[in-house]
């Protein structure tokens, strides 16, 4: 009796082929791209998503071609942050023109299609077993989007990441060997060891780690223009990956960040300075 | 998942996908060899995995489009559709209500190229565009124009 391997073809289902396709679509439409960067962390509320805006900022100040993929579907913010919160989608030629900021950066986010008020949802035939089988869904929206969407040409294009160590070596798996990742941490203690978690099972798998920055690295005083301690200093016992940079927090930033406008004189602040120098360093770590 | 004719020991052959129903879809497989006919039966929880896979069950689109898991599974045609609020049967307008702004083969092409669960909120938008500019029809220009005002 014949195998399954002994059978060319699925008798018609066409599910396989479908699903290569579906990666033929992702690979299509990423062509234009020369790097995909993924910022996770595995902890949440480090400011993955902020870090990742002004770094791309950052990065489309020296005059690269950047655009952000806002992964974390049930809880984007780039939407808000970047001001595209009320983009209108047009159809192009063969794929859905990408929003963009004032400053040219790309963005795609659920944000721009889901009011802050829903929640994301999918209708499903098993209902009350959405665990088994939302990750799933999760990422074949993801490829959908990285397929239908115009990338184009671009240095750059910056995933900001869900929380979850897990969901992190989610996104290696799905985006491949060619994705590398930044990790965000802040310091503390908790924060170093989730973050840890991620770098030990990015370990794992063959995407390259460039290194981690430390957000909320002490706060920027506007009043005494100076960088005050945020955390109880301590020995800290590194990552094992190099550090990218440390960025202190800055109020006026977080407050122009939740109404969707850009921080005019960032760059000139310590905070902004920051953000250039991991910004050159992720540069030079790249492959 | 593949079968296979016991008997004939020969690969069966996918002959129809059944309308779902209560989320249970019904696959009919055929041999090609002896005709013998069998059917899948599947469970929410299968038919839910294979949903999930954003795909179909059946021949490609071009030429008969064969019923698609997802479309019978939750009455859209697009696994993504749905889950943004107000979308639900967004494209479609009850019988009689006046359309504002009708939209050219081409754009309507160009439109039929993006993933469902973008379509409704896209039309919605582009027509609000086009009426504010005064335009009566949605044409490639209007599309076009639409793109160079959002900066894309």
């Amino acid at each position: 009796m014949k195998g399954y391997h002994d059978i060319a073809g699925d008798g018609g289902s066409r599910v396989l082929e479908q699903v290569v396709e579906q990666r033929a679509r992702i690979t299509d439409g990423l062509a234009g791209v020369r790097h995909l960067v993924a910022v996770g962390s595995g902890k949440g509320g480090v400011g993955k998503s902020t870090l990742t805006l002004h770094l791309a900022g950052a990065l489309r100040a020296r005059g690269l071609r950047v655009a952000i993929l806002d992964a974390d579907f049930n809880g984007p913010s780039q939407a808000r942050m970047a001001g595209v919160q009320g983009a209108l989608f047009v159809p192009g030629s063969h794929k859905v023109a990408l929003p963009r900021t004032a400053n040219g950066i790309g963005v795609f986010s659920m944000g721009s299609l889901v009011p802050e008020s829903e929640a994301l949802d999918f209708e499903s035939t098993a209902q009350g077993e959405s665990h088994t089988w939302r990750a799933t869904r999760e990422f074949a929206l993801l490829g959908e989007i990285l397929g239908s969407f115009e990338w184009g040409t671009l240095d750059l294009l910056m995933f900001d990441l869900p929380p979850g160590a897990e969901r992190t070596v989610q996104y290696a798996d799905f985006l491949g060997p060619r994705a590398s990742f930044v990790l965000v941490t802040i310091p503390s203690e908790v924060s170093l060891g989730v973050v840890a978690r991620s770098v030990a099972a990015l370990s794992k798998g063959p995407n390259r780690v460039l290194g981690y920055v430390e957000n909320m690295s002490g706060y920027y005083c506007r009043d005494c223009n100076a960088v005050k301690p945020l955390f109880a200093s301590g020995e800290s016992p590194g990552l094992g990956i190099p550090c990218l940079g440390t960025v202190p927090f800055d109020p006026e930033l977080a407050r122009h960040c939740d109404r969707g406008i850009p921080l005019e004189d960032l760059p000139g602040t310590p905070v902004g300075r920051a953000l250039d120098h991991v910004a050159q360093q992720l540069l030079d770590s790249l492959p | 998942m593949k079968f296979l004719c016991v008997p004939c020991d020969s690969p069966m052959k996918l002959q129809s996908v059944g309308p779902p129903e209560r989320g249970s879809l019904s696959v009919v497989y055929s041999c090609p060899d002896c005709g013998y006919e069998m059917a899948m039966l599947t469970n929410a929880y299968e038919t839910q995995l294979v949903q999930s896979l954003g795909v179909r069950i059946g021949p490609a689109p071009s030429g008969v489009e064969g019923p698609r898991v997802e479309a019978a599974a939750s009455g859209s045609k697009c696994p993504f559709s749905a889950m943004i609020p107000g979308n639900e049967g967004a494209a479609e307008r009850p019988p009689g209500e006046p359309i504002p702004v009708r939209w050219t083969a081409a754009a309507e092409a160009r439109l039929a190229n993006i993933p469902e669960f973008v379509r409704p909120m896209a039309r919605t938008g582009i027509e609000k565009f086009a009426q504010k500019r005064g335009a009566l029809a949605v044409d490639e220009e209007i599309l076009d124009a639409a793109r160079d005002f959002f900066g894309m």
